[in-house]
């Protein structure tokens, strides 16, 4: 017993206790080291706030946790009372941080498969989704979780524009907000070209081209980003490299930037009416009342990771939400409908623009006859001046950022009150307005004109996706073999004489005739039915073969014959679909 | 209740419920996985249907059947059963057949099937320069394996529909004809096919008729197809277009050829 109590001396330790003295030797020995790893905390404590009871020392202790521990101290130890009104901000903040660390948890996992090299990028997302336990769900929270950031982004944003809260001290909180959401943005849409798929590849060739066409260095940027005239190997890497190292460093700089402001300088902002009007002296009390963060802010935050890890999962176990996989990436196909992911519709939408375009009509109706009375012939030509992908891809939207970005000093007004500031509230709203608006005008189906007879094939049966077309069940198709011919009249349904069995399992269950493919068809003879009587499609002849073509799969091909509406010339469209008996089993 | 405790219950619940969420997507994640290695197998095979419709039907048959005098069928028994014995090959039909795309065959095993010493068949994959991609060779090759079925007899062969053309009348039976003898694998014509290894067809009736005196212009098709080196078009060599089309189409398929080609006037 000495040799140990010698031992123990050596190492500060005091005598063992007595016979009788032990558990309360055990409890401080525990309890000490409770306080060290909790950085303030002992056991006493822990099983206050366990129990919702107060501090059980002066000066509070729960306060000391977060002036040593180093995670803690990034973290407020109060806010206000009426600063975490659920109204007031919604949380959204804290959705967005909660979605950047799914991300990078997914996206860790995502990374151990993935192979960044045009030959095996797509190979190795199909091999996630089809060998790899729970990559499927991997990759698809990793998707809803980025598009929810961007979503949770923009609303956050709004929130605090429509709260007034980057006024004052908070400007230049605001101003990073402003980084972070174009990081966001950013992050995003780097990670969109990976899958290396007719959706990614298109639209980031779409995104990247914008930059060409600016002056002198245009040609230069975009070779530095796409690592190539066209996006390739060295394109793929480079944008992985974005994606994984370079933007998520930046996302935590400008994070804890940004949150830090919030934590440790300025707060939350309290509600406008708590801030500016006057309160009885009993509710100003309420409302400036400390609400700590350990336990409540930290309890309410468990519960919101709780909620929005259900609600992630949810989505994805009712299939509500499913990443894309078109086909794989091919430069010499341009799909029919480009489409940037919805947070850029907008963006597309302003590529439509043409200003040349919109200035001329407005000024030559109006100059032409002037000049026309001094006997001068002119008609104003200024789309060699203004090119409209320059002007309207590289100039407008990063002046509408740095706006955005210096909106608290150009605001001056000093309330937050929404009636006091009428004028900003209105541009607010007619912003959401313009931006929806644009977002619309970015849709493929928005200003861009395609051959009648493509356009209904092509929307039966997209190139990429599914569509009513290939959503006829097999089973259907499989004994639906003929000529369809437009005009004819077949009655109710296509084959009558068919009946067939949906699914296996439920032997009970039996479908007469072929109601998918009775449908399809008459849409497609009605749309074309109405081309034909406006003109477009003159001495239509039109049909739907449906062939057995190999053991489980067969061809369908929609022909479309007509003449020319001006030169009478005879054109004609058609497209094969082979559609595998596989081809809907298991998740799509 | 207070806030707090409903958080706590809430919270509590919703815990629970993912767990539940994972344990079920975990207990159905083999069979998900089985079923998405299928559906990718069907969807590969569609996409090699595509593929071959786009690059090889001028050669190889519009249903891989083969053509007379150029290509062999890829859906005939022989090639199932005896092919990779007859090359000596190791390994799978399927890696076979990649291999093959891949690199071309620059020496025909099979000499029958190539004319006037055009290279057997040409490299396909990017990196010898050709236009396919490996995944896009992979998939040609599940597409053809894909027949094996009807190739061993295991099951009926059904009849292919086809271009849908009037077979009521010779020029819709010459029609699909002109696909089925294998023309359009070195003949133009609008619409149907974009060969180039023999003269273009369209217009041919408007020229046919003044090419050697004396003999009309169906008549100068007709020799030209039971006898092609008869008549050499400038520019094009004899001895590649197949001698045998008299043994193999009957007098009035022929008749129906020349029936359609008289009125491709355009």
């Amino acid at each position: 017993m000495t040799f140990i109590n010698n031992i123990l001396k050596r190492l500060n330790y005091t005598q063992l206790p007595q016979r009788g003295e032990w558990k309360a030797f055990i409890f401080k020995l525990i309890d000490e080291r409770v306080r060290i790893i909790t950085a303030g905390l002992n056991l006493r404590e822990l099983r206050a706030i366990m129990r919702g009871d107060p501090p059980t020392e002066k000066p509070n202790p729960r306060y000391k946790v977060i002036t040593t521990s180093f995670v803690a101290h990034l973290r407020p130890r109060y806010y206000p009372q009426a600063a975490t009104w659920f109204t007031h901000t919604f949380r959204l903040g804290f959705f967005v941080t909660f979605f950047f660390v799914v991300e990078v948890i997914t996206g860790i996992v995502l990374m151990a498969y993935y192979v960044p090299y045009p030959d095996q990028a797509y190979g190795s997302v199909l091999a996630i989704e089809s060998n790899v336990f729970f990559g499927e769900l991997m990759r698809d929270i990793h998707r809803l979780g980025a598009e929810a950031m961007v979503a949770f982004s923009w609303l956050h944003l709004l929130r605090t524009y429509f709260t007034g809260s980057y006024k004052g001290p908070r400007s230049f909180t605001w101003l990073t907000g402003v980084i972070l959401l174009a990081i966001t943005a950013w992050l995003s849409f780097t990670g969109y070209l990976l899958p290396w798929d007719q959706l990614s590849y298109w639209a980031v060739t779409v995104g990247t081209s914008i930059t060409e066409s600016g002056p002198i260095v245009g040609p230069t940027l975009n070779l530095v980003m796409r690592g190539a005239p066209d996006i390739g190997a060295g394109g793929l890497l480079r944008f992985y490299l974005q994606h994984v190292i370079l933007f998520p460093l930046l996302a935590i700089l400008f994070i804890s930037i940004h949150y830090y402001k919030v934590s440790r300088e300025h707060s939350i902002s309290l509600p406008a009416v708590v801030e500016e009007l006057e309160l009885p002296p009993d509710k100003k009390k309420e409302y400036n009342r400390r609400i700590d963060l350990i336990p409540d802010l930290l309890s309410h935050e468990i519960f919101l990771i709780a909620l929005g890890t259900f609600v992630m999962l949810a989505i994805l176990y009712f299939r509500l939400f499913h990443s894309p996989l078109e086909t794989h990436a091919n430069p010499q196909n341009t799909p029919l409908d480009t489409k940037a992911p919805w947070y850029f519709w907008w963006l597309q939408g302003i590529l439509k623009i043409d200003p040349a375009n919109i200035l001329e009509n407005l000024l030559n109706p109006i100059l032409q006859p002037l000049l026309g009375l001094f006997g001068i012939e002119f008609t104003l030509e200024l789309s060699k001046l203004l090119d409209s992908k320059f002007i309207m891809g590289l100039i407008v939207p990063p002046v509408l950022v740095v706006i955005l970005a210096f909106l608290p000093y150009i605001d001056k007004n000093p309330s937050r009150l929404s009636s006091k500031r009428p004028f900003a509230i209105a541009w607010g709203i007619s912003w959401i307005f313009i931006m929806l608006a644009l977002s619309y005008m970015g849709l493929p189906e928005y200003g861009i004109e395609t051959p009648a007879a493509t356009r209904v094939i092509q929307d039966l049966a997209p190139e990429e996706g599914e569509g009513p077309l290939r959503e006829i069940p097999y089973a259907e198709l499989e004994h639906a073999h003929g000529v369809y011919t437009v005009g004819e009249d077949y009655g109710r349904d296509l084959c009558p004489g068919l009946a067939y069995q949906p699914d296996h399992d439920k032997p009970d269950e039996v479908v007469i005739g072929c109601p998918h493919l009775t449908a399809v068809f008459n849409q497609f003879s009605e749309r074309l039915r109405v081309a034909e009587e406006d003109g477009r499609l003159p001495d239509l002849v039109a049909r739907i073969v449906v062939e057995q073509f190999q053991p489980g799969m067969v061809r369908v091909t929609p022909q479309v014959e007509w003449s020319d509406p001006e030169t009478g010339e005879a054109k004609a469209y058609e497209h094969t679909y082979f559609l595998h008996e596989n081809r809907v089993l298991g998740s799509h | 209740m207070k806030r707090v405790q409903l958080e706590i219950v809430l919270g509590t619940i919703f815990v629970l419920l993912s767990a539940a969420i994972v344990i079920i997507l975990g207990i159905r994640e083999p069979q998900r996985l089985a079923d998405y290695v299928l559906q990718q197998r069907g969807r590969q095979i569609e996409f090699g249907a595509a593929v071959f419709q786009n690059n090889c039907t001028e050669c190889h048959g519009s249903q891989g059947q083969g053509i007379t005098g150029i290509a062999p069928s890829l859906r005939d028994e022989h090639f199932f059963t005896e092919r990779l014995d007859e090359i000596g090959w190791g390994s799978t039909l399927e890696d076979y057949i990649v291999s093959v795309v891949t690199t071309g065959r620059q020496v025909s095993t099979r000499p029958q099937y190539v004319g006037g010493g055009t290279p057997a068949m040409p490299t396909w994959s990017e990196r010898f320069g050709g236009p396919l991609r490996d995944d896009q060779i992979r998939a040609v090759a599940a597409f053809i394996m894909n027949f094996e079925q009807y190739a061993l007899g295991q099951l009926p062969t059904p009849v292919p529909i086809g271009p849908v053309v009037d077979e009521s009348t010779p020029e819709g039976r010459g029609q699909a004809l002109f696909t089925q003898a294998g023309c359009v694998a070195c003949h133009t014509i609008q619409g149907i096919s974009t060969a180039t290894v023999g003269p273009a067809l369209d217009g041919l009736a408007n020229r046919a008729g003044s090419i050697v005196s004396g003999m009309s212009a169906e008549e100068y098709i007709h020799e030209s197809i039971v006898d092609p080196n008869a008549h050499i078009v400038s520019g094009y060599s004899p001895d590649v277009m197949p001698q045998n089309f008299a043994e193999i189409l009957t007098e009035d398929q022929i008749n129906d050829l020349v029936a359609f080609l008289m009125v491709r006037t355009q």
